[in-house]
């Protein structure tokens, strides 16, 4: 479904940010891309998006060099739905308007057949529908751009730290939904996130970048397992069942 | 008094068309096109020559404002989309630069000889004991109806929804199906149709000089950012406030004010007036009448 193949960009004339990365991420699978802040986690999802134009390499999807496709043509063509990590609602219109501006190329029926679907299982926005999303908390606004994103029936997710600024529970509740969608509808999720734990916990494979290279890839479980990422990344032992507190070092 | 209001409107229409496109513009790719206004003075010498050339008033005005249109459109792909990647302050420079070569096309073209549209002349028609020509009339109502039609499209169409979420967020705006380009280049042709129209309103109550555009340029600045630039139906309130302060400079009798039988201020402070307001203005609410959005912090 998605194929980075030894890209290299950046921004600017600044160097190159990504290094020469190569990932690929398949239909009805979780790939997470994990790793420290600033190590181009973001820029990685951007470039796959299109928003950053890969200076080597290309990016395939569906076994399409798409490496120059606009943004706006491959959420058409591909079916793609891109959550950024910051600004990610249209803060002056309403929670519905930003929800249905997702599904703009979709039949009216089907548009709100799904809107319907989305504000059932959301019942945070559905309370809020009217509202202006300037006007939403930091984990509305991100369960808001996530309903954004979903409702066109994406085939292809890009989600850049979907559970930012959420409490456990609802961080729990977002990655539930995350993987409910991938085994109802087989779409290909491509997830960045810092809650290492919990993010591999959901996800099939993971990526792990250090310094704008791919560090460590592999299963999910099988990184989870292992005790040297277990040290370098994950920072310690995992939460306890019981839930007790814990201070984990990016 | 109703004098006065019909007097505000008859001013107020045009310039809120001028001042809408600036704003709804500048919401979009973030720098205030100064050549705007000369698109007004295009409109109307367009206008005028096709009247000449043997169309009737009203196909030769639709025409130029179509024209208008499609030069606003071209100029956006060939001239600011370039500059802008260079930053704002370069394409509003840019603009500036634009708004002098197209003075000199129409004193080319046109002549520094004011000129009129061919029009009958009738007596005025009295409203409520105001006095307004038929023309008057016609033309305040074309462009209410202009700004009627543009707020419809703004509020209750597709495009309208797209136009205010690329003017949000772009970024977002894309990675939602959203073509952006295509958005702003729609309306940047809506602002040329629009100063066409509003440069063809003015020249048909007045006279149409090569001025005409650069002698809009500080009221159609000083209405859109009253509104808050960016806001387009701010810049359409901002327009009455500035009509209503420039009449009132250049109607208003101050005479028994100061025990005299009359005493206007001369036309030319006009402008000046309108400037004292929006300094005041700016100086309480330096971002506009309206906020369109809540700060947050
Ligand atoms: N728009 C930009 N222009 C210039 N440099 C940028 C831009 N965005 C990011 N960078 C730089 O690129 C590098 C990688 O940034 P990126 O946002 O991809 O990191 P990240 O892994 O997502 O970090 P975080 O976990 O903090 O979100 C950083 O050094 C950053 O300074
Ligand atoms: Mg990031």
């Amino acid at each position: 479904m998605i194929r980075v193949n030894k890209v290299r960009a950046g921004y600017g004339d600044g160097p190159d940010i990504l290094q020469g990365i190569d990932l690929t991420a398949s239909g009805g699978e979780i790939v997470t891309i994990l790793g420290p802040n600033g190590c181009g986690k973001s820029t990685l999802l951007k470039c796959i998006a299109g928003f950053v134009r890969p200076r080597g390499g290309a990016v395939e999807m569906e076994g399409r060099d798409v490496s120059a496709v606009p943004v706006h043509e491959k959420v058409k063509n591909h079916r793609m739905g891109f959550v950024p990590q910051t600004d990610n609602v249209f803060s002056t219109l309403t929670v519905a308007d930003n929800i249905l501006l997702g599904a703009r190329h979709l039949p009216v029926a089907e548009r709100n057949e799904r809107y319907a679907e989305l504000m059932a299982q959301y019942p945070s926005l559905a309370s809020k529908q009217e509202r202006k999303a300037s006007a939403l908390s930091g984990g509305e606004r991100q369960i808001l751009s996530l309903a954004r994103a979903l409702i066109s029936n994406p085939k292809v997710l890009l989600l850049d730290e979907p559970s930012a600024g959420l409490s456990p529970l609802m961080m729990h509740e977002v990655f539930a939904a995350i993987a409910e969608i991938r085994d109802r509808t087989g779409m290909c999720i491509v997830m960045v996130e810092q809650n290492a734990f919990e993010a591999l916990g959901v996800a099939d494979r993971a990526y792990v970048l250090s310094l704008g290279k791919v560090a460590i890839e592999g299963r999910a479980a099988d990184l989870l397992a292992d005790p040297a990422m277990r040290h370098l990344y994950l920072g310690g032992e995992p939460p306890a069942a019981e839930g007790k507190p814990r201070f984990a070092a990016v | 008094m109703v004098q006065f209001v019909v007097d505000v409107l008859i001013r107020a229409v045009d310039l809120a068309l001028i001042a809408i496109g600036l704003s709804s513009v500048y919401s979009l790719i973030r720098f205030p096109n100064v050549a705007l206004v000369q698109y007004a003075t295009t409109g109307a010498l367009l206008a005028l020559g096709l009247q000449m050339a043997g169309l009737p008033l009203v196909v030769a005005a639709i025409a130029a404002c179509a024209l208008v249109g499609i030069i606003a459109v071209v100029l956006n792909v060939v001239v600011f989309e370039r500059l802008l990647r260079a930053g704002s302050a370069i394409a509003m420079v840019g603009s500036l630069a634009l708004s002098m070569v197209f003075s000199a096309i129409f004193l080319v073209t046109a002549g520094p000889r004011p000129k009129r549209f061919e029009l009958e002349i009738n007596p005025p028609l009295r409203f409520l004991g105001a006095r307004l020509t038929e023309h008057q009339l016609i033309s305040v109502g074309i462009s209410a109806l202009a700004i009627g039609v543009f707020a419809l499209i703004l509020f209750r169409t597709d495009l309208g929804r797209c136009m205010r979420a690329t003017a949000t967020n772009s970024v977002l705006a894309s990675a939602t199906g959203i073509d952006t380009r295509k958005v702003t280049n729609t309306v940047v042709f809506l602002s040329g149709v629009m100063a066409a129209l509003g440069g063809i309103g003015l020249s048909v109550k007045g006279e149409m000089s090569a001025q005409l555009g650069l002698d809009m340029l500080l009221p159609v600045f000083a209405a859109a950012i009253l509104g808050g630039l960016g806001n387009a139906l701010g810049a359409a309130v901002g327009a009455v406030v500035i009509a209503a302060a420039e009449t009132m400079v250049t109607n208003v009798n101050f005479g028994p004010l100061f025990g005299e039988s009359v005493l206007f201020i001369p036309a030319a402070y006009a402008t000046a007036a309108s400037f004292l307001l929006l300094v005041v203005v700016l100086l309480i609410k330096p971002y506009g009448l309206f906020v369109s959005e809540v700060k947050r912090v």
